[in-house]
């Protein structure tokens, strides 16, 4: 009964991912875009417009500019985050695919890294006068959040093992709505119903940064005059 | 140039410090409201109206409708704090609501509280706030603190710029009676009498016709600075300070020389007789696009084939960004020169094809470092290359005069920190914020006089001469020489 619970709770949170980010995509494109507000010098192509926001997206060139602290730090942790993201792709396969094995093999060092990343984060928003005025409430959560999500799912890997092959029928029913039983594992359930948090909160607060940043007209319009 | 001679960094730079904060430091500044004459005479409200935080909310509601860079900033802000030691206000007032992502969470908590779930949910969890009297004030004095000259936007990873939520701020409060004295009252001058000054156009043309007579007498040419010439092909519009203020008028002249030597056959405009467009810093649309269309009235009634802006740095953002948006096309131009071009870009052009001769050492008793402006740099481009706004002023520069020292590279090009002065501050009543303001570059420039005896600053922006003359005096730099390009391409070129 309870495992169904958690199924359908999953279930409705790829629901609410997916259209949570629709909705606020619609929102943005809703919006008019009558003024060029590129941030100059902008690109003068297309291509450079691409060039511009690649190097936006993967290397977070502006913040490299700003504090090479928090660029290294984030780049870390969001790297740590892809890589991890990868491996949890094993879940969606019955018979373990091979170009998810290499990232199962040195997995310990991305999660080293996110979790490396994070503490910086949290330290540098906790230390700093200037971080510690513009943070509210929820912006030390979502670091708390992600950070506890990590170490809970380090737990069940490394020291509290778990069955993996039901985690992974329990995860492909979520999709097709076919909710399946869980490993009996107190670890799996915290770091699910970590996770169920983060799921639900990602489209509605500043975490949809990752979506939002091609947006942004300064980065994504080119110099056309 | 001594390329091996070391320069030292300047406070702001490597050696950067960054305040402390001091919380209020700036809380008592206040820049005067529009009085009801003013406010209505741009059909706005006179004073506060009765139900303001209605009508307020519901702007802000509008105009994250129609401005999407606005609703996407709104959202994609993560507090990472990579703005918060860029503004040049924060690092000279210490105030932390100058740190930009302090100064765009005063819109962002309103925003949250009333436009999203988490907002309207649990407040206190994700910063939402009401839109309260203490709020309102708060919006009035800080987006009076911020120049909108968009630096903190080149280190931000969002790339959110502050300048469209000051944008916002101001628009807001201006629909809701809290217009700014200063900034409405002049965008007023330019809609009745067509310049910022209110200056006529009698006394315009008496104006040029002392300056001709100035000219007459150090070169003994007959150098004409035309009004209203019908015949002309070329119709130049440039800030109204151009006129009578100092350095500026020494630029007019030295662009005068310029286009007389070029056998140009121009002209400027009693009705386009400013190039500046304050509705860009307040943010009204509708106001920005009433200026704008004065300029290609006049071009189109004149029958001028090309448009010159000259020095003024948010008029280039305006005739290079956006004038295509808010007056339509160029096709009654020269398709050659089919949009606004800048004297900087003309004169490069007739210097690089010959048709100008400059002799640099006609400066040879000037050390001279150049100060980009934030709107040329920032929120605009030059001479259809990118990154023209730097190269093509300083190509300019080398060629007139011998030596140009450049400032620290964190306070250059891209980097550029405003004057302190520009997007509507510059007033007496911002006195003490624009003399802050102007902490860093004067930083900047102090390293640059020490090191290599610098003499002048050049700038191409009528906000950036009137505020720095103004202010470098308060940093101890009275003997530096705030100058016009164009005064120095104007010395140096052979007549």
């Amino acid at each position: 009964m309870f495992d169904t619970l958690v199924g359908i709770a999953f279930s409705l949170a790829w629901l609410w991912l997916v259209c949570g980010i629709a909705y606020r995509v619609s929102v943005w494109l809703g919006a008019r875009s009558r003024f060029l507000i590129p941030l100059a010098p902008a690109p003068r192509s297309r291509v450079g417009v691409l060039g511009r926001l690649f190097l936006e997206v993967f290397t977070f060139r502006s913040l490299a500019r700003a504090n090479r602290t928090t660029w290294l730090a984030s780049l870390a942790f969001h790297y740590g985050l892809l890589w991890t993201l990868v491996m949890h792709l094993r879940f969606a396969y019955e018979v373990l695919p091979i170009f998810i094995v290499p990232f199962i093999r040195f997995g310990i060092w991305a999660t080293l890294a996110l979790v490396t990343g994070l503490v910086i984060l949290l330290l540098r928003r906790l230390l700093i006068d200037r971080m510690r005025y513009i943070s509210s409430p929820s912006d030390y959560l979502h670091l708390v959040l992600l950070l506890c999500i990590a170490l809970s799912g380090v737990l069940i890997k490394r020291v509290w093992p778990t069955n993996l092959f039901e985690v992974g029928e329990f995860f492909r029913g979520t999709f097709v709505l076919n909710w399946m039983p869980l490993p009996d594992h107190a670890g799996l359930i915290i770091h699910l119903s970590l996770v169920l948090i983060l799921l639900f909160v990602f489209p509605i607060s500043k975490l949809v940064h990752g979506v939002g940043v091609v947006f942004s007209p300064t980065f994504n319009q080119r110099d056309r005059s | 140039m001594n390329a091996d001679k070391h320069t030292p960094d300047p406070v702001v730079g490597r050696y950067r410090v960054i305040p402390i904060l001091h919380e209020g430091a700036m809380a008592q500044t206040h820049t005067a409201n529009a009085t009801p004459a003013i406010q209505e005479a741009s059909g706005l409200p006179g004073k506060l109206v009765a139900d303001w935080h209605d009508r307020a909310i519901a702007r802000l509601g509008e105009l994250l409708k129609e401005r999407r860079g606005l609703q996407v900033f709104m959202d994609t802000c993560t507090k990472c704090g990579a703005c918060t030691d860029k503004c040049h206000y924060f690092l000279g007032t210490a105030d932390p609501k100058n740190m930009p992502v302090a100064r765009q969470d005063l819109i962002r908590s309103v925003y949250r509280r009333h436009f999203t779930l988490a907002g309207k949910l649990f407040p206190k969890l994700v910063g939402a706030r009401d839109l309260d009297k203490p709020m309102l004030e708060d919006w009035y004095r800080y987006f009076h603190q911020c120049s909108e000259c968009r630096r903190c936007t080149v280190f931000c990873p969002k790339g959110i710029d502050t300048s469209e939520v000051t944008m916002a701020g101001r628009e807001i409060l201006a629909a809701i009676g809290l217009g700014q004295q200063y900034s409405q009252e002049i965008i007023g001058k330019v809609n009745s009498v067509g310049n910022n000054l209110g200056m006529k156009k009698p006394a315009l043309a008496n104006v040029l016709e002392s300056l001709e007579e100035d000219i007459l007498d150090e070169t003994g040419l007959a150098i004409r600075l035309p009004l209203d010439d019908a015949t002309a092909d070329m119709l130049v519009v440039t800030p109204s300070a151009d006129f009578f203020a100092e350095p500026h008028v020494d630029g007019l002249i030295g662009m005068a020389k310029v286009l007389h030597a070029a056998g140009i056959h121009w002209t400027l405009s009693s009705e386009a007789s400013e190039a500046a467009n304050f509705a860009l810093f307040t943010g009204q649309h509708d106001q920005m696009q009433a200026i704008a269309l004065r300029i290609s009235t006049a071009a189109q009634s004149l029958g001028v084939s090309r448009i010159v802006m000259g020095e003024c740095g948010h008029a280039w953002r305006v005739a290079y960004s956006f004038m295509d948006t808010l007056v339509g096309g160029f096709d009654y131009l020269d398709p050659e020169h089919p949009r606004p071009e800048h004297i900087c870009e003309l004169s490069h052009e007739l210097l690089q094809s010959g048709l100008i001769t400059l002799d640099p050492s006609r400066n040879a008793d000037k050390v001279v470092t150049f100060h980009d402006s934030c709107n040329v740099a920032r929120g605009a481009g030059m001479g259809n290359i990118k990154g023209g706004q730097f190269t093509i002023p300083r190509a300019l520069l080398r060629a007139s005069v011998p030596q140009l020292v450049e400032m620290s590279s964190d306070t250059t090009h891209q980097k550029t920190f405003c004057c302190g002065g520009g997007g509507g501050l510059l007033t007496d009543d911002l006195m003490e914020v624009r003399v802050k303001g102007a902490l860093p570059r004067a930083q900047a420039l102090q390293a640059v006089v020490s090191s290599d005896k610098v003499t002048h600053l050049v700038a191409i922006c009528a906000i950036c001469k009137t505020q720095l003359s103004q202010v470098l005096p308060q940093h101890d730099l009275a003997d530096v020489q705030v100058t016009s390009l164009h005064h120095l391409v104007g010395d140096a070129l052979v007549l």
